[in-house]
């Protein structure tokens, strides 16, 4: 979808959910709760997570009037996810804890010998693109399950940053984190998807 | 001098523009010279771009029908009180 389109698109499903009405609701809920549940998951457990997006949703219904429209909507609705969820752990003295320490996966680390240079290379295909892949099922099916066991903050980083395109600045917002640390996120995250498809290609398992 | 290691802890920085001149610079001669990591750069932004296409369709029906169906009620409960 062209930007402008987009643009235009999201003016009217504003204009929509500010008259109420509720098949702009329902396709707003289809395009935004993944990406709020990405939020909630950085902060809390999937069902807290669940509860905590409809609340969310609830309190759209009667904010949405307020929307002034200085970030765009998705912005809009992940900080408020962002922002109740660090008041319910702060109400309940809670805090998310992530190790930033190293930015290297343990197991790419691995693949180095001991003079830095790669004793198992990358056996990926990098001519074969990303659509190429995505046409077989079966791929589609093991990133869903490689995304699924990730580290909930990596995963939410991943989801925002990559699948809902935030810039950084609004990540660390939205997550809390430094621009380093986000970086570290990121990272880890995408070594462990580049190390799924290294697999799935090299052996055709999951 | 950068190794293949150093290499891969900063990749992610090299791909999103996030590196320093001088870095960026050390990571080109580095790929000039070693197959492996352009394998590894080719094939971590085939990773990515597999992110980009993939996750934006995930969400659970049944919940987003639950979220409708509060919704529904929460419009109602708005319009009785501004009546």
């Amino acid at each position: 979808m062209e930007a402008a389109n987009y643009q235009t698109d999201e003016e009217q499903l504003i204009e929509g959910l500010k008259a109420a009405n509720e098949a702009d609701f329902q396709m707003a809920v289809r395009l935004y709760t993944p990406g709020m549940m990405a939020v909630a998951r950085f902060y809390l457990d999937h069902g807290a997570a669940e509860d905590m997006v409809q609340d969310c949703w609830l309190a759209v219904v009667n904010a949405i009037h307020s929307f002034e429209g200085r970030s765009g909507l998705k912005t809009w609705l992940h900080r408020i996810v962002a922002n109740r969820a660090k008041n319910y752990l702060r109400k309940h003295q809670r805090e998310v804890s992530t190790d930033f320490s190293e930015s290297l996966d343990p197991d790419l680390a691995r693949r180095f010998a001991p003079n830095g240079r790669w004793a198992t290379p990358p056996s990926l295909r990098s001519n074969e693109s990303a659509e190429a892949l995505m046409e077989n099922g079966a791929l589609s099916d093991c990133l869903d399950k490689h995304l699924s066991h990730l580290p909930e903050a990596q995963r939410s980083a991943l989801m925002l940053y990559e699948a809902h395109q935030h810039k950084s600045d609004d990540v660390c917002n939205i997550l809390d984190v430094s621009a380093s640390n986000l970086r570290v996120l990121l990272h880890r995250a995408r070594q462990k998807i580049f190390l799924m498809v290294e697999t799935f290609q090299e052996t055709g398992e999951c | 001098m950068l190794m293949c290691r150093d290499l891969a802890r900063i990749a992610s920085d090299y791909i999103d523009g996030e590196l320093g001149p001088m870095d960026t610079v050390s990571v080109k001669l580095h790929l000039l010279m070693c197959g492996h990591c352009r394998t590894f750069i080719g094939s971590l932004r085939t990773s990515l771009e597999l992110m980009r296409g993939h996750s934006s369709h995930q969400l659970d029906e049944d919940f987003a029908r639950r979220i409708d169906e509060q919704i529904s009620q929460a419009l109602i409960a708005r319009d009785d009180e501004q009546d």
